[in-house]
């Protein structure tokens, strides 16, 4: 009876994560897709998107929802790439100049994202969107308009023959792209074994200093060892090492900001203002009561997310395949698709852990990559999976948004007649 | 909350003061700049500084008609020598015109290095030939344009009188008699001897056209009863012309006996071997019916005597002033006569413009670049000379509007800040619009159009509003059922009115269970409607996107030919139901052209959704969306109230769509409604509607202010910034702008 009702909550709340899990699983078998090829573009995918998806955790833990203004990050990071290659800079000094004009930019528009949203509360969700709308208009604006007619700006980066900025921005020629990606570049399997290594070890260091017990330690070292011995299995390793293509490789450093990104958003639960964060995302009036500043702390909120989601969206530029920076249209799908990818790893309006960012964005970007060859084996175009994945993101959300108004309504009634019976 | 609500005052005084200030303050910069402008116009040494102009205009157009025309030559040479050389065939269309244009800036650049110094111009021999040659070129023109005028209504006369010219022609044997018999037809003709010879030969050229005419129709009608008499033309590809040609004897009868059948051969082989080849069918698709527009051919004027004279005389003064430039500029000797003769043309047109007043001279000059060598005050003293009538009218407005704004009780007191600053902008729009000229009629017809364009969707707004699911963003669901009903009526041929209809009652058979539906599910989570419905409505048209690739419609009107099945994403309903609407009973007074018929239903929804809200059934609904606990204890069913909203809400916006489709003349699908919410938010938000109070002013007044803010921002961005765009990011600041206003004024209650 228990077990059933388990099963139903587990269930219920991670229904979205199995219906992608399925639904991939079916574009596989129906597309007939080559494994390897699946495998190398979710990985880039994953070390391209991860970061921005994660930027969204702290919001939604200070009770924000998701916060779609991210886009504005977005467009603060990209006005510090247009800058970084203005001044000619090249390679990963031009993406750590671009960062460090993030962050202030960032923070100054995440302030003023705060103050709007402070101004709209339990209306964040459509009101943080309605503000990237609007700030993808500021932005046109600056980018069209004020650049180069009152910011000069280097001929390089500007139309030819009329002001503004060109439609398309190069990033190969002064090596911006893959800047950060191809730094160090570690094969996958090796990612594996290292990544397995690491489990034992830390199994057998925690058993020593009596931090676990033993059966923990073991059960944690036997799946470490487990997972190496199926990467080791020919088949498996030959989808990764490339026997047929060149081998799936992991961007290093990348992954060791996204890994650090994680240790950050546990982190700083850990501190005071981690506690405020939490506090305020209960319950806003508990939370005032107890002396909190609440529009303040939700400031913070949003300011950090802001600058996060820039700097994600630097290393998304960067590692972008075309090697280019669409000036107009980069950001403009941004927090939709990170909204939509975090979700699907079983986060909620009001509740999102690392672990769900990653496995959504895993998910998610396996669906989008599945389901356009799916489509064009059944279907002959490519194009319906096109659609089919915008009407996945926008439902994700939808239904998202659904279930949790259905839990709050279904609080709130339950609020009611216990007073009511009282 | 009285003390809440004395702040929220305090803070709206607090703002509409300093707007005010800022206001008074623009308004004297504006007013003082203009009386500086006035008093310097009327100076000598302005005078003199706007002659100095002239001179450097005329000198300035010379040597750039002479860069443009060696950069011209230059390109015309490169493209030609590209187009010989062996990479020309892989290079793609973008490539080319790019080497292209890379060529033509080099040798501008050469050339204006070569070219721009003018100092070998003896000027003071050039300011002294000016005037001479305006004056002569000033008569000149008035009397081609006088001439012009008689010509043009005799041409009209002799045109329109004559039936068939072959018939005339006969009657008339000789020049003599023709000339006589077409004085009898247009008295006016025979004071104008001069125009004999232009006429005579107008009258041949008539006579060859309709002979033409008579042939084409003859072939047309021949070819009409070849093809229907044949199933397959593909049939004979293979057959040779003679062949091909007993087919066309066979198929149509009579033609062996026809005594001209000869002549029709050549055209009748040609059509066969179109059909043959399958681009009949498509060639008959796209022709349509070109209404022919009287157009006056002033090839055939001969001009009088004394016209030619003066035309002389205007030619040797110019010739004069022709050696002066080149003697300071000898390249402009080795022009292509052409080239020469296009910069003739414009160096007339300079000088001619001192017949103008301060302000036409000005800016002709200033767009010759004659403006360069003005610097400082001096340019400053200029541009407020030339635009002191802008600057005094523009002024008067703002004090008037200011003045408004200040102390106007009912303006001050009863709108909101947003709303006066969108009026305030939808002002300075109309008088941008003043300042660059922009053909008022022309605007207004525009607003108007547009007003019948998008009302009835702004209209789709308010029930939703009213019965609580505040702004209902997923509107488009309705949007899409209409656009479904219409997209089935092309594909059955439904056109005309039966087609529009058609489309109408569709969309709201099928918005009324999508509706219910949708207005259910809102129903379960009030609170947080507005997210929801913007984000159902968004995977509601991306599904239907997929439906409209899938949809097994087949006729070739709608289905997308490049991949041969699934719908296209933008039909023309040209040929259908078009402007239908705003057709009837449209008429055009003081040029305005007034959608009459697209207006009336605009008002006429309006008017019923007016008496709904009127009857007991709209004040109960009105109730449970603006206090739904007290429309409980009142008995009103508080859901039910919703879903009637919502389904309102569908409904009218599937009949908008519809309405805008005909009003555009296009209907588009896949992802082109998904934004139709936004706009319909934001025009119902700015007439004064909170998202939880809505009236019929507030639907007519926004989308009047909306579109009238819009169409006026797109014509004034047009003519201020080169390169459109800009009122595209107009578009999306208002937009979102005001929706995000309406949201900071709802959010602040609910905690």
């Amino acid at each position: 009876m228990i077990g059933s009702k388990k099963i139903t909550d587990f269930l219920k709340k991670y229904i979205v994560t199995i219906l992608f899990l399925v639904l991939s699983l079916t574009f596989i078998l129906l597309g007939d897709l080559d494994m390897t090829s699946v495998a190398r573009d979710l990985m880039k995918r994953l070390s391209r998107n991860a970061f921005i998806v994660l930027s969204l955790i702290i919001p939604i833990v200070a009770g924000m929802g998701i916060n779609f203004a991210i886009t504005i990050g977005a467009m603060a990071a990209q006005i510090g790439l247009l800058l970084a290659i203005n001044w000619n800079l090249t390679g990963p000094v031009g993406i750590l100049v671009a960062a460090a004009i993030t962050l202030p930019l960032g923070a100054l528009f995440g302030y003023l994202v705060g103050v709007m949203l402070n101004k709209m509360k339990g209306q964040e969700t459509i009101g943080s969107m309605i503000l990237g709308y609007f700030a993808n208009g500021a932005y046109q604006l600056l980018f069209l308009y004020i650049f180069g007619n009152f910011i000069p700006l280097n001929s390089k980066v500007t139309i030819i023959g009329a002001t503004g900025v060109k439609n398309t921005l190069d990033l190969t020629t002064n090596g911006l792209a893959q800047a950060i990606d191809s730094i160090l570049r570690i094969p996958f399997l090796n990612c594996v074994y290292i990544f397995a290594g690491a489990g034992i070890v830390y199994a057998l260091v925690m058993f020593l200093l009596k931090k676990i017990t033993q059966k923990k330690a073991i059960v944690t070292a036997a799946c470490s060892a487990v997972l190496a011995a199926i990467f080791l299995l020919p088949p498996v390793a030959n989808c990764f090492n490339g026997k047929n293509s060149e081998a799936i490789t992991v961007p290093g450093v990348t992954w060791i900001l996204i890994l650090l990104l994680c240790g950050f958003n546990v982190l700083i639960m850990k501190t005071r203002l981690g506690q405020k964060f939490r506090a305020v995302g209960q319950s806003q009036t508990v939370a005032n009561a107890s002396g909190i500043n609440v529009n303040r702390v939700r400031l913070i909120a949003i300011m950090i997310s802001t600058v996060l989601a820039g700097w994600g969206q630097l290393l998304f530029i960067q590692s972008d395949g075309m090697g280019t920076l669409t000036t107009y249209s980069a950001h403009e799908q941004v927090g939709l698709y990170a909204g939509a990818a975090i979700l699907v790893g079983g986060a909620s309006i009001d509740r999102a852990t690392n672990s769900q960012a990653l496995l959504g964005t895993l998910l998610f970007h396996l669906m989008f990559l599945t389901v356009q060859k799916a489509a064009s084996a059944l279907f002959g175009d490519a194009v319906i999976g096109e659609y089919f994945r915008a009407f996945l993101s926008y439902a994700v959300i939808a239904v998202a948004l659904v279930m949790y108004a259905w839990k709050g309504n279904a609080k709130r009634k339950k609020k009611q007649k216990d007073l009511r019976t009282a | 909350m009285t003390e809440n609500s004395t702040k929220i005052t305090k803070k709206n005084q607090l703002s509409r003061r300093l707007l005010s200030g800022v206001l008074f303050v623009l308004v004297a910069a504006l007013l003082l700049s203009s009386l500086l402008g006035y008093v310097v116009r009327g100076m000598g040494s302005t005078q003199t500084i706007l002659d100095t102009m002239r001179t450097d205009a005329v000198l300035s157009t010379a040597t750039s008609g002479l860069i443009d025309s060696i950069a011209a030559s230059r390109r015309l040479a490169y493209s030609q020598e590209l187009r010989k050389s062996k990479d020309f065939r892989k290079m793609g269309t973008d490539a080319y015109i790019a080497a292209c244009d890379q060529a033509e800036a080099e040798a501008r650049a050469e050339a204006t290095a070569l070219y721009s110094d003018t100092t070998g111009v003896d000027t003071a021999a050039l300011e002294a030939a000016i005037p001479g040659i305006q004056g002569i070129q000033n008569r000149y023109n008035a009397m081609k344009e006088a001439e012009n005028q008689i010509y043009a209504a005799l041409y009209e006369e002799v045109t329109g009188s004559v039936g068939d010219w072959t018939d005339f022609l006969e009657a008339n044997p000789g020049d003599d008699a023709l000339w006589s018999a077409l004085c009898a037809q247009a008295e006016a003709l025979s004071s104008n001897e001069h125009l004999r010879p232009g006429m005579l030969r107008l009258v041949k050229a008539l006579t060859e056209e309709e002979i033409a005419a008579d042939h084409a129709q003859e072939v047309q009608q021949l070819w009409a009863s070849a093809s229907g008499a044949v199933e397959d033309w593909t049939a004979y590809a293979e057959a040779d012309d003679d062949a091909l040609w007993d087919i066309i004897l066979q198929a149509v009868p009579n033609l062996a006996e026809h005594e001209r059948a000869e002549d029709y051969k050549e055209d009748l082989l040609a059509c066969a071997k179109l059909a043959i080849s399958g681009e009949a069918a498509e060639a008959e698709a796209e022709t349509e019916i070109a209404v022919a527009e009287a157009v006056v051919d002033y090839s055939y004027i001969v001009y009088s005597d004394e016209l030619q004279a003066l035309e002389n005389e205007v030619n040797s003064a110019f010739t004069s002033l022709w050696d002066v430039l080149v003697a300071g500029i000898p390249t402009l000797d080795e022009l292509k006569s052409k080239d020469a003769e296009a910069l003739r043309e414009k160096l007339l047109a300079v000088i001619t413009a001192s017949e103008g007043n301060f302000a036409q001279q000005y800016s002709k000059y200033a767009s010759c670049g004659a403006d360069k060598n003005l610097t400082g005050l001096t340019r400053l003293k200029m541009v407020a000379a030339a635009d002191a009538e802008n600057l005094l009218l523009l002024g008067i407005g703002m004090l008037l509007l200011t003045v408004l704004f200040t102390f106007w009780k009912p303006i001050t007191g009863k709108m909101g800040v947003s709303r006066s600053i969108i009026l305030l902008f939808f002002i300075c729009l109309m008088l941008a619009a003043q300042f660059y000229k922009i053909n008022m009629s022309m605007l207004v017809g525009n607003i108007l159009e547009r007003v019948s364009m998008y009302g009835v969707l702004v209209l789709a707004m308010m029930p939703g509003i009213q019965c609580g699911i505040s702004l209902n963003m997923g509107m488009t669901i309705g949007c899409v059922s209409g656009l479904f009903a219409l997209v089935t009526s092309l594909n059955y041929n439904i056109t005309g009115w039966a087609g529009l209809i058609f489309s109408i009652v569709g969309g709201i058979i099928v918005a009324i269970p999508l509706g219910w539906g949708y207005a259910i599910l809102l129903n379960r989570m009030k609170g947080s409607e507005m997210t929801i419905s913007t984000y159902v409505g968004y995977s509601f048209v991306s599904l239907m996107c997929m439906v409209w690739m899938g949809i097994p419609y087949t006729n070739p009107r709608v289905v997308n030919l490049l991949i041969g099945r699934g719908l296209r994403v933008t039909h023309s309903l040209l040929g259908n139901y078009a402007y239908i609407l705003d057709e009837l009973g449209s008429f055009t007074i003081w040029g305005v052209k007034v959608p009459t018929g697209g207006i009336v239903f605009f008002l006429i929804c309006c008017g019923l959704m007016w008496l709904f809200s009127r009857s007991k059934l709209g004040i109960s609904m009105s109730a449970a969306g603006s206090n739904p606990r007290f429309a409980e204890a009142s008995g009103i069913n508080v859901d039910h109230m919703r879903i009637l909203g919502t389904v309102l809400s569908t409904v009218l916006a599937a009949v908008g769509i519809v309405v805008y489709s005909q009003a555009f003349g296009y209907a588009q699908l896949y992802t082109a409604p998904r934004q139709l919410g936004f706009i319909a938010a934001s025009a119902i938000l700015i007439g004064g509607a909170s998202v939880k109070k809505a009236k019929i002013s507030h639907v007519i007044i926004g989308v009047i202010l909306f579109e009238g803010v819009l169409s006026m921002g797109q014509q004034v961005a047009n003519e201020a910034v080169s390169g459109g765009g800009l009122s595209e990011v107009m578009r999306i600041m208002i937009s979102n702008g005001i929706i995000l206003y309406a949201l900071t004024q709802s959010g602040g209650e609910q905690k």
